[in-house]
């Protein structure tokens, strides 16, 4: 029960995008097709899972002051390892991510999960919270994305509408990403604030 | 001191086992990415860059690239190997030009322009064959290509239009003039 409350933060309560606003780097850039979206996604949860099952295991033997060195060269090899994987068996994908997925090493989750949970937890836990966190990173992507993508390019994971209206191409540039981002913070921190005043009512 | 030492023996065993992964993870994937750049490239050669072509032999020339073209052991064309340098890296691309110099085909083997943006000069629309950006290059006078002249620029991406067209016909005058001084010598 207390794992799935660990998994289930990462996509609701601490969702790093939506709750923490962490990362938005990447997902301003690659926010612009869902087929983007999803291959980001992933590829930030295979090295949040990996990275973080070796910061957790090696927490008691990395001295205090060399830690950060320490994650960083650990999250950068899975970065390589994603992005050599990514090269030899899915070369459209890696195409269109392009420079994005050498990237992840300086996306804040990853260094953000190793240093506030994983460093301090054992394995198992910290595998089910770096799940949490990449699956709720991929969601919020998508989601970004999909509005994106439908307003902007008039398409949908192949489907084409764009005959139905003229898409404003100011959604697919970066000003409709921090726009899009934006409202759905502020919907979400609504929805959050009207519910806490109604506990607090009760209370 | 003592301290110190035991902090960089630590550092030290992360790294070394680190590149010991990385080290193999790379032989793993070298001939894979080897080899579907590979077929990337003479998927590209005989279907896009000079169609009906059907031996290709590679040439240098003065630090020009190039492949020669047959058509039933009778020379058609050239395929040009140019780098352009667009918004976020270098385009390299495969240009297919007749003996009178008129564009047979272009195609993008390596780009990292913006995705949704300068990324489009490699985009093919729903239910087409290839790059629409790309196909306005056909059958145009190689030497004199010039953007929004010859080619229409991709919106919002007039940079990674531009380098893809001042690649091209750049990297043709320098091989027909290399060609030209080669045959005069």
């Amino acid at each position: 029960m207390k794992l799935l409350g660990e998994f289930l933060k990462g996509i609701w309560r601490e969702n790093p995008t939506f709750r923490m606003v962490l990362g938005l780097c990447p997902t301003l850039a690659v926010s612009t097709t869902i087929a983007n979206g999803i291959g980001m996604g992933l590829a930030a949860t295979f090295v949040l899972v990996g990275s973080s099952i070796f910061v957790s295991l090696v927490r008691n033997i990395v001295p205090e002051k060399v830690r950060i060195p320490c994650y960083i060269v650990i999250i950068a090899t899975f970065v390589t390892i994603a992005d050599l994987f990514m090269k030899a068996y899915s070369p459209a994908l890696s195409r269109s991510l392009g420079m994005f997925v050498p990237l992840i090493v300086v996306n804040c989750i990853v260094l953000g999960r190793a240093e506030a949970f994983s460093s301090k937890e054992p394995p198992m836990r910290s595998i089910i919270d770096a799940l949490g966190m990449g699956i709720g990173f991929t969601l919020a992507l998508i989601v970004i994305s999909a509005i994106r993508e439908s307003l902007g390019n008039g398409t949908a994971l192949g489907f084409s509408f764009s005959r139905v209206f003229e898409p404003p191409l100011f959604m697919i540039l970066a000003p409709g990403a921090l726009l899009t981002i934006g409202l759905l913070i502020g919907l979400i921190n609504y929805f959050t604030a009207k519910k806490g005043l109604r506990r607090g009512k009760k209370d | 001191m003592n301290q110190m030492l035991r902090f960089g023996l630590i550092l030290g065993l992360i790294c070394a086992a680190a590149t010991l992964v990385l080290a193999v993870t790379y032989e793993v994937t070298k001939p894979k990415i080897e080899d579907q750049l590979k077929k990337e490239e003479s998927a590209a050669l005989a279907k896009v860059v000079m169609p009906g072509a059907d031996t290709f032999t590679e040439k240098t020339l003065d630090g020009v690239e190039y492949l020669e073209a047959f058509k039933n052991k009778r020379l058609v064309g050239y395929c040009i190997r140019a780098t352009g340098t667009g918004y976020s890296g270098y385009i390299r691309m495969l240009v297919g030009i007749d003996l009178s110099s008129t564009i047979k085909g272009v195609s993008i083997l390596e780009h990292s322009e913006t995705p949704g943006l300068g990324a489009k000069i490699n985009e093919v629309r729903p239910k087409e064959e290839e790059p629409y950006f790309l196909r306005q290059f056909k059958g145009k006078q190689a030497y004199s290509i010039e953007l929004k002249k010859d080619v229409d620029a991709i919106t919002g991406a007039t940079i990674s239009s531009k380098a893809v067209s001042d690649a091209i016909r750049d990297t043709v005058n320098k091989f027909l003039a290399k060609m030209k001084d080669e045959k005069g010598l």
